[in-house]
Order: structure tokens, then sequence, then C-alpha cells
């Protein structure tokens, strides 16, 4: 592979053709008098010129840092090339997770060291993705945003909020995924599922909306997604009774455009599987962010499992549009196509792995596809234009729910149905792998990701919904030994696997996964280091121990050249580069 | 303390007696030793900013602690609470006092206040509203439920933890106390540019200053030749000879009852 020199820095793209411009002496000065006379206009301070630019010179940079200025527009989002910046959850709209940037080789990678540090003071389990605007990153811990630089870790500013009391499960833990900024404007969701828009420049709050009412069991943990002029938000609370729901908000006004629920009301599609009201409370929860293609102009967003989790008999049938990924129409809300993974799904299967955007040759020919590994243990590929399904592999070793997966992409069920003695199922509730990234890399073709392979026994007992309770239906305990997990490399090309990398660890991490285009793979590991690897090989590279444990998924981010890898742990940020 | 700890105080000792060595010392010193002892005990739970992580209240901006007296707040760092804080009574009453004292310096006050849920206002609310959209142009800067300006602190919440004396005060003479994310700074770059802006952070290393557009200049000490601190914000300073006392009035009543239907208590 031919790989560009150390410090190439992409000016031709977004923000940094923009700084780039504003960077040479003329421009520069130019801005520079015009900032100076926009602040005497908006001044009106008398005497007091509290803010003023001096054009005095007009050489170099004030320095090699001088960026800054937030503003995201619509090319930024729908960027072919992740570069400089990170503008999102997945960084762009592919969930692809592979940057462009090629300042860190497998040559030099070996010399990577700690940039910063940053304490969100969270007690720990930090799940953020960092978002990078202009050198400046914003990250979230439970309710709490922070705008950080990102070349020293040095808090900007702050917006706090205390954690919401009352809350139950996954919500209750207060976990956050990170923002979604258009504009001067960052959006986030709360734990309470409200949908918060502040100024990205000072955290100020702009509005706040609660999006999910009528159900106290409802709450959020993902970061929502930016499509033209909406915010979409999903919630968590699909193993309490919830009804999923994935919603559009104006990102001007906050108000509601859209909203379309996972599980279909009394006499529509699907009704059938929802008696009475079970509708109310039959999760298909939208607890990640989605992807989105602007030339087919379709969203696709991955649900959660039914619920109550594990008692089927209360939900008969497919049980749509749960563990499903769902085709929308962006600007309506209205549903393309959706494709079921694990219909009648009753081991806690979510289908909310980012549903992956390539386009690649498949079995020759090219195609625009969505790979996803599902957490029930087999890998897909669909044809993203109409949902058909083109192929799947079981990746989990450990796995005996399914016998197979039929022409049609459903799963042969091996009849494994959880009781009050208990049944052995694998992948167990954790699934086969979670939320944790994937990551595609165009240039070698591969998706990487995180599996865990163990068991557990599966129990069921009917029971009521009631508000303020989880809503599993009883539940689940490991069996044999401890799981183990693996990064694995599947190619494309090949339709088989290329590398498995056995994760020796304490089998409590949940680190995610990113590509770059010099053929590096960073993720978490499972005994706490932040690791660098070869993407054709598998093997490592690079490792640094956070001392947390890593439940986040990494990115990659340049400032004036040089390049950046950034990953939460525990109750902190951590950010590397080359010396 | 950690060293980056020592770092920053040393420094921030040292910009305040070179920038204003005249200025009410005693007072500098009682901020500084409520800085230390912030740091020492208390930054680790509740941020080196106070705003909290996400699990421990915002010291800062939660409506319940600014609104407590010095005693009220005296008694609970050294009792602790139900909610799980310790108790801090080991650490003495001296270093007590200075914490407390710390605190009302980030809430952006300069003593205890406790005023009734619905203190009474006296002046024209429309007619303060007025001002602080039109002639006074409070709203350029200052935001109020997401409207306004973002370059000065939000006022959302600003009139209901503060007597309208006290209020009038922050706009007749500002700046007193200074919040230190509010100082307006100068810098001279090796280049021979010249920066105003604010000072979002400091280090012995690096500083940030914001423009009024929002852009952050994310700067090294290394590349700067000067750094002028001012003893100010951008908060006007003649408020008191521009309006009237009837428009003070007005606009501390508009403060008051605006922050009364905000919704957001933190």
């Amino acid at each position: 592979m031919s790989l560009p020199s150390a410090g190439d820095s992409n000016h031709k793209h977004n923000w940094a053709s923009v700084y780039g411009r504003f960077t040479s002496p003329v421009y520069r000065s130019l801005a520079v008098g015009w900032l100076l006379l926009a602040m005497h206009a908006v001044n009106g301070y008398g005497a007091e010129k509290a803010v003023e630019h001096t054009a005095a010179s007009n050489s170099a940079p004030v320095s090699a840092h001088d960026i800054g200025l937030i503003n995201v527009t619509q090319s930024d989002l729908v960027q072919k090339q992740l570069r400089d910046n990170w503008v999102s959850y997945n960084g762009d709209y592919t969930g692809q997770r592979y940057s462009s940037l090629t300042q860190i080789t497998p040559g030099n990678v070996g010399h990577l060291v700690a940039q910063w540090v940053f304490h969100t003071g969270d007690i720990g389990g930090l799940e953020v993705t960092p978002v990078v605007v202009a050198g400046i990153m914003f990250v979230t811990s439970a309710n709490d945003a922070y705008a950080l630089d990102a070349k020293t870790g040095k808090l900007l500013w702050h917006h706090a909020r205390p954690t919401t009391q009352g809350l139950i499960d996954d919500s209750a833990r207060h976990h956050n995924r990170g923002v979604a900024i258009l504009g001067t404007r960052l959006y986030m969701e709360t734990d309470n599922a409200h949908l918060l828009c502040l100024d990205a420049r000072s955290g100020g709050v702009i509005w706040d909306e609660a999006y999910a009412t009528g159900n106290k069991n409802y709450g959020a943990t993902s970061a929502p997604l930016i499509v033209k002029d909406k915010v979409l938000v999903g919630t968590a609370g699909g193993d309490d009774g919830v009804r999923g729901f994935l919603a559009a908000f104006d990102a001007e006004t906050g108000k509601e455009k859209w909203r379309f629920w996972t599980i279909p009301g009394p006499g529509e599609k699907g009704s059938e599987s929802w008696p009475g009201d079970m509708y109310l409370h039959g999760g298909g929860a939208t607890w990640m962010p989605g992807t989105y293609d602007p030339d087919l102009n379709t969203l696709y967003w991955g649900t959660g499992n039914p619920s109550p989790d594990y008692d089927g008999s209360v939900r008969p049938g497919d049980d749509l549009y749960t563990s499903s990924l769902l085709a929308l129409d962006p600007d309506t809300g209205k549903l393309k196509w959706y494709f079921q993974y694990t219909p009648h799904n009753l081991y806690d299967y979510d289908a909310v792995q980012t549903p992956v955007i390539v386009d690649a040759k498949f079995r020759g020919k090219p195609r625009r596809l969505i790979v996803t590994a599902n957490r029930n243990g087999f890998l897909y590929i669909l044809d993203r234009t109409n949902g058909k399904f083109l192929f799947a592999k079981q990746f989990a070793k450990l796995q005996n729910w399914a016998t197979g997966i039929d022409e049609n992409g459903r799963p042969i069920s091996a009849g494994l149905i959880p009781d009050e003695k208990g049944v052995q199922v694998c992948p167990a509730s954790g699934g086969a792998t979670n939320w944790y990234s994937p990551s595609y890399d165009p240039a070698t073709h591969m998706f990487y990701f995180r599996v865990l392979e163990a068991c557990g026994i599966f129990t069921s007992k009917t029971e009521p919904f009631e508000e303020g309770r989880t809503y599993y239906s009883t539940g689940t305990q490991g069996v044999g030994e401890t799981g183990k997990e693996y990064i694995n490399a599947f190619d494309l090309r090949t339709l088989d696997f290329a590398w498995r990398d056995l994760q020796i660890g304490i089998n409590k991490g949940w680190g995610g996964v990113m590509s770059t285009a010099t053929g590096l793979v960073a993720h978490g590991d499972d005994a706490e280091n932040f690791v660098i690897l070869n993407g054709y090989t598998g093997k490592p590279l690079w490792h640094f121990n956070v001392g947390q444990l890593i439940r986040a998924s990494p990115m990659s981010y340049a400032i004036n050249g040089k390049q950046y890898f950034a990953i939460a742990a525990g109750s902190d940020v951590f950010s590397f580069a080359l010396p | 303390m950690s060293g980056h700890r020592v770092a920053r105080f040393i420094f921030c000792t040292m910009f305040v007696v070179v920038s204003t060595p005249w200025k009410a010392h005693g007072q500098r010193n009682d901020h500084i030793e409520g800085f230390r002892r912030f740091m020492e005990y208390c930054a680790g739970c509740h941020g080196d900013d106070g705003k909290g992580g996400s699990k421990v209240v915002s010291l800062a901006t939660t409506l319940s602690v600014m609104t407590r007296s010095d005693a009220e707040l005296t008694r609970i760092v050294h009792d602790g609470t139900t909610e799980g804080m310790p108790p801090f009574g080991q650490i003495g009453d001296a270093n007590i006092t200075a914490v407390v004292h710390y605190l009302r310096i980030i809430e952006g006050k300069s003593a205890a206040t406790s005023i009734p849920a619905e203190a009474p206002v006296t002046g024209d609310v429309n007619a303060g509203r007025m001002l602080y959209l039109g002639k006074a142009q409070c709203s350029t800067c200052h935001m109020i439920r997401g409207r306004g300006g973002f370059i000065a602190s939000d006022l959302t919440s600003y009139g209901r933890s503060r007597p309208a004396d006290a209020i009038l005060q922050a706009i007749t003479t500002p700046d007193t106390p200074l919040v230190p994310s509010s100082r307006v700074v100068s810098v001279m770059t090796r280049t021979g540019l010249k920066l105003t802006g604010v000072l979002r952070y400091e280090d012995n290393f690096s500083l940030a200053l914001q423009m009024k557009d929002g852009r952050y200049h994310l700067l090294t000490r290394s590349d700067l030749t000067d750094v002028h601190y001012t003893d100010h914000s951008l908060m006007p300073r003649d408020y008191g000879t521009r309006l009237t006392s009837k428009d003070l009035n007005d606009l501390v009543s508009f403060l008051i009852v605006a922050s009364r239907s905000g919704r957001r208590d933190r």
C-alpha cells in the first residue's frame, strides 16, 4: 500500500478547506477586519470595546492550533471521507467508522503516545464516542455535556444536568453515547428521554423536549442523528415494556415532525402479535443511532428485542417490528421496507448493532449493501435498495438457537423455549456481539467487529407488565466457563473470516472497533488496553493500558495535520498521537 | 494536590498578584484559599468547575445550593448528606469557611443570599423586558430560555436565586466578583497578532479565548509574547448612568419574573 507522508492533512474538504483559506494571509487579514467591524456593530458598549481583533500582522497563523469555529453544515454531514472532523456518533452516515487520515501508519504506530486525559467525574462506565468539530471535542457523561480543546483536553464549557431519579434498568445506569451537531447547535438525549438542544459555543440550553411520555419505563442512552433539518432520536426501555419508536424533531424549533412506532397499533400490519394492549409494551426500542444513505434518501435503523424478553406466549407470531432493520423515509418517517433478523425473539437479541452502509462487489457485482453482525450470532448482508436478503454466515462458535438461516434470511428455529426450569441457549443474552461499534475498511474489504462467545440458562414465567419494574418475564444466568471475546475480520471478497483475534481478559470489556486508511484497526480490548492492530493480519502493533474498563468505541480526528485517536474508558477520555 | 493543580494554583496566584496588586488583597487571598481547598477536597467529585460529574450535584448552578445560606452550606460540608456526600468536619472550620466562600465565587455571587420563592417585584416587568431586548441590549450576550446570545452567562434562572438589590448591584457594578471564565484577556502572538476575548480556560501551558462570534482561539503560551488580564468581563459598566433608576428597577423586575417561569433548575 502506498501511503502519504506523515503530516498529510486534507485541505480539500469542508472544514479543513475553510480553515485553510482563512489561514492564508490575505483571507485572514480580511476576516479579521470583517470580524472587527462585526464586533463594533453588535457591541454597543460605548467606550469599552471588550472584544477586538487587531490585524497587526498578516504573516503565519496565530498558532498551529488556530481553529475553533463551530459550524457543521450539510456538506460536512454528507462528506464521503472522514478526516479531520468526526461530526456524529459514527463519524459519518455510513457507520463504517473508517477514517481517511493517514499520518499514523503500521510503520510509526509503535511511537504513539498519550496526549491527554480528560476526567469527567463520572463514577464510571462512559459509553460515549467523542465528536470533534474544528478542533473542539464534545463528549457526554450521563446528562452532562463537555466541550474540550481537542489538542489539550482542557475544558471549554460544561453543561451540567443532574441525573434523573426513579428510572429503571439501562436508563437508571445513566449511560450516554454522545452528541449530534448541526450549525452551532449540539443535540443530546438525557437519561429520561429528553432531547436537549444546546448552543455548542457555550453549552447554554436552547430548548428541551421530553419526547417519550406515557410510560415511566422510557429512557434514553443513545446519541441523536441529524438528517437534513431533523434530529432523530429513539429510546431505551425495550426490556421494560415500552412501545418503541423513532421520532424526528425540527432541529430549529424542536417540534416533532414524525414518529414511527416500531410496534404496530391495533389493526395495523403485524398487530396480530400484540393482543389487547400488548402493543403498548412490546419493546422494539431504538437505542442506537442508525445510518443514512443520502443517494437513496433512506434511513436505516435497528430495533431491539420484543418485550417481555423471554416470554413469547403473550406475543404470538413474529412480533413485528422488533429485532429488525427498518428502512425509512427521513422526510416522512414512512416505512420503505424492513428485514427481521430474529422473528419471535426469545433470547434478548436486539438488532440495534450499526447497520453499516457498504458499496462493494458482492459475488462479483457492485452492490449497495448493508452489512451487520447481529447479536444473534449471524453476520448478514442485505441489498439496501430493497431489503433483499443476500447472505448470512454464523460467526458465533457457540450458537444453538437456530439450525441455520433459510434462503429468505429467516432463521430456522431449534425450538429452544425458555421455561420455569430453564433452557441453555447460545449466544447468551448479552449477544454474540452488541452495540459496541463494528467497522468496515473499503481498502482491506474487511468488516471488523467484537464477538462474545457465551451461553446462558434462560428461564421464563408469564408476568404482568407493571410500570416502574422491568419486563423481562424472568431472566438468564451464565453457564459454563466465562465467555471469551474476539475481534473478527470478515472479508467481503471471500465471504469468510480472515482472522480472529482472541482477547485475553476479564470478559467485561465492551470496546468498539474503528479502522483507518493505513490499514489500522483500533479497539478497546478486554483487559483495559487501547489497542491498534494490523487490519490485514490482526497482529497487535501497539497498546496502552488505560487502567479502566473500555465500554466505548474509538474515533480519530486531526488538527492542523496531526492525527489523534480518542477513546472513552471508565470515567475518562483519552487521546493519543505521534510525538 | 496533583502537579497539575499545583501548577494552576501557582499560576492563579501569580496573575492575581501581578495584575491586581492594588485590589482588595484580603478578599483575593480568600478566593485563592477557597480555590485551593475546593480543589483539594471537593473537585474530585464535584469537578474543577463545581458543576458536578454526572452523578453529583452541580454546586455552581443548582438553585437549591445557590439559595442556601452560608451557615447551611457550612453545616452540609461539615456533616455530609444522607444522599451520600461524606462529612468533611475533619478538615477544620477554617477550611470549610474557605470552601463555602469559594462556592459563592463559582456561583457568580458575592455573598450568600436567601430569598423567598416569590419575592415581590416593584418595577414594570414589560418595560423591563423591552429594555432587556432593546435599549439595554442584554439579550445580545445573555440567553434566557434559549433565546439570546451565548457569550455571556445564561440568565434563565438568575433571578430566582438573588434578591432584587443584588441583581441591581450586579447590573450597575458588574464583576464584583469577576467570574474567572468571564474575564476579558488580550494576548499578543509572536507573529504580532493581537487577540482580545473571553478567557474560557488557562493554565501554565495553554489558554482558550472565545470571540463574540463563538470562535475559540486555542492558544499555546509559548506562541504568545504578552498576556494582559483586564479586571472586567464583557458586561458594560455604564448601566448605572445610561439607565434611569426606574429603568433599572424595571429590568431587575423582569429578570426576577422571567426566571420564575423558567423550567430549569440548575
